[in-house]
């Protein structure tokens, strides 16, 4: 099998007939959400599904992801850690903030967090973060998945806060949840002008592609913090 | 600078928490008009008692200073940690602790009701086919038994095979005169054992049913008093939480349980949806047909204002409820006979009906995740 790594901590596996997405696992033998590991060369391999994950599918996307080795990452809307588990995966020297709101699947990241010494759970609502200012630290990356009509004012907010003079923000961008029966074009063009115009911290968008296959009606956006 | 030895509850007990302080898990930061650290006051290096700082802060939501410092480089400058690893491990001990805390705070009253309603439809979903299953298997043996259901089960795991049904038993004639073929011993033990099974389940379905009863007074008793326990019960389930189903407009509360009908009425033409599953109401299914979208629109408007009482409150009210009484006695009173039907057209105010029920639109969602 032919290994080939895409960005920093991100391989793809090429089996001959099929290509696979995959990081190096940090917890060798552990798989955490019943995803095949794969020994190749004696390193291990965690298959990374992007149907399961926005960053996944962003990945193959051919977006410039901004996650380096070293870097700090505040994940909002980080559900069970089946993404954030990749993320930590990737840091090999850097630190993740998982953010997350429900109570049923923070019970699951937290058993994640216990095994991974790279994550930090945050209990928290991401409208609010004030609520969670006198633990998160500045962040070189903030990624956002969050399901919510208002996620462009999340973003921006949480950018406000948390993101760092030279930061990057991804935003996985869900039309459904911001109009169910709109065009989800128009969805987008509006909340990308949202982002860019209607708060107090301005963003140059560096990249967006829809999703499809992987995930529909979803927008992915890289953004930078506007320097003028 | 340094003075350790200090709990939280010094530090936060006053109320007068100045603009320039900056609360952070490992210690209060006092900063200069710069957002430059002044002076600081450092917790003890104890994660147990940090995680309740991180938790009670995470409260009380305090104003955080727009300039200052970055937290991490804070903690080493004063000195609370020496190195980058020491601040990553601590922090995350920390955090650790301070999410198993608020997880198992946030175990309400209200979702040990919800996980009790789904187990019901669970056990409802599952008691039926297994009920179809020895229906079909025990007719084998005894076709002429007319029995469905709680009924044949309790009847196969008392009786097991139809020549053990006694000679005073009314079905003793039918018995001994069935054109099924014998049971074996074998198969009597393992479809006597399949009707027990039934029949423990209907058991556990009538224990929940009344734990449900129960505990719904306490935990809802407005939403308990208007919807009935069951129901009530299930549209929290529905909604989520009691929190959600206080948040919704009651004009969600009338639909859901109707989200098909409800999206294609979004998306089509199709008329909207009079009820979702408050239709299990004794006051509207047993409403003439005509007024049922009027008692229905009434009835979650109050099935609203009580769930906003229990969430709010707690205390019970009666005066929802005998409201809900004099409003049906109106609606009773005004529409006696049935309109008349009229004939099939596309009117153009179903497109106006439609744009105004935009404001609601997407509410439905997420009510289960």
């Amino acid at each position: 099998m032919l290994v080939r790594e895409l960005y920093s901590g991100a391989y793809e596996l090429d089996s001959g007939d099929r290509k696979m997405l995959a990081t190096r696992n940090m917890m060798p033998g552990m798989s955490v959400y019943g995803e095949r590991l794969i020994i190749e060369e004696d390193i291990e391999y965690r298959l990374w599904d992007p149907g399961r994950s926005k960053l996944g599918s962003m990945l193959l996307k051919k977006f410039d992801i901004p996650i380096e080795q070293d870097s700090t990452v505040l994940y909002l809307g980080a559900a069970s850690g089946t993404t954030v588990s990749h993320v930590s995966d990737m840091l090999m020297d850097g630190l993740v903030y998982a953010l997350e709101f429900s109570p049923r699947t923070m019970r699951d990241l937290v058993q994640l967090c216990e095994i991974r010494p790279n994550i930090i759970p945050i209990f928290a609502d991401a409208n609010k973060p004030h609520s969670y200012a006198h633990i998160v630290e500045k962040a070189d990356v903030i990624f956002q998945d969050i399901a919510q009509p208002n996620q462009a004012e999340i973003a921006a907010i949480n950018s406000k806060y948390f993101l760092g003079e030279e930061g990057y923000l991804m935003l996985s961008i869900k039309s459904r949840s911001i109009d169910t029966i709109a065009n989800p074009r128009k969805v987008f063009r509006e909340e990308l002008a949202k982002l860019q115009n209607d708060f107090s911290i301005e963003f140059e968008v560096l990249d967006r592609k829809e999703l499809a296959p992987f995930h529909e009606d979803h927008l992915g956006v890289l953004a930078k913090r506007f320097m003028g | 600078m340094l003075q350790k030895q200090i709990t939280p509850a010094q530090i936060y007990g006053g109320s007068d928490i100045k603009e320039k302080e900056f609360n952070t898990w490992f210690g209060t930061l006092l900063l200069d008009d710069e957002g430059r650290i002044d002076d600081c006051i450092l917790f003890d290096n104890d994660p147990e008692m940090l995680a309740a700082v991180v938790v009670k802060l995470q409260k009380e939501m305090l104003p955080v200073p727009l300039r200052r410092p970055d937290i991490r480089e804070a903690a080493i400058e004063c000195g609370f940690v020496k190195l980058d690893e020491e601040y990553d491990i601590l922090l995350r001990d920390v955090c650790i602790r301070a999410v198993k805390n608020q997880i198992s705070r946030a175990d309400a009253d209200d979702s040990r009701i919800i996980q009790a309603v789904e187990a019901l439809d669970d056990i409802d979903r599952n008691v039926n086919e297994l009920g179809e299953r020895l229906f079909e298997w025990y007719g084998r043996y005894f076709p002429e038994l007319d029995m469905t259901g709680e009924e044949l089960a309790r009847f196969v795991s008392t009786y097991g095979s139809r020549t053990n049904v006694p000679s005073d038993h009314h079905l003793f004639e039918k018995a001994s005169r069935s054109m099924g073929p014998e049971l074996s011993f074998t198969d009597e033990e393992i479809i006597r054992a399949f009707a027990n099974n039934i029949c423990s389940l209907y058991d556990t379905r009538r224990y929940i049913e009344n734990y449900i009863n129960n505990s719904m007074g306490s935990v809802a008793p407005n939403l308990c008093n208007v919807a009935g326990a069951s129901l009530g019960a299930r549209l929290m389930s529905m909604a989520g939480s009691l929190e959600k189903l206080a948040s919704f407009p009651s004009s969600t509360v009338q639909v859901i349980g109707a989200n098909r009908a409800l999206f294609k009425h979004l998306r089509t033409k199709a008329p909207s949806p009079k009820h979702g599953i408050i239709f299990n109401h004794p006051f509207i299914k047993n409403a003439p047909w005509w007024q049922r979208g009027k008692i229905a629109r009434t009835l979650a408007s109050r099935i609203s204002l009580a769930s906003r009482t229990d969430f709010y409150s707690g205390e019970p009210d009666t005066s929802i409820i005998l409201c809900l009484e004099k409003k049906l006695e109106i609606i009773r009173k005004a529409n006696p006979v049935p309109p008349k039907r009229e004939p099939q057209k596309k009117s153009p105010v179903r497109g106006k009906s439609r744009k105004g029920k935009q404001g609601s639109r997407g509410k439905m969602k997420g009510g289960k995740n």
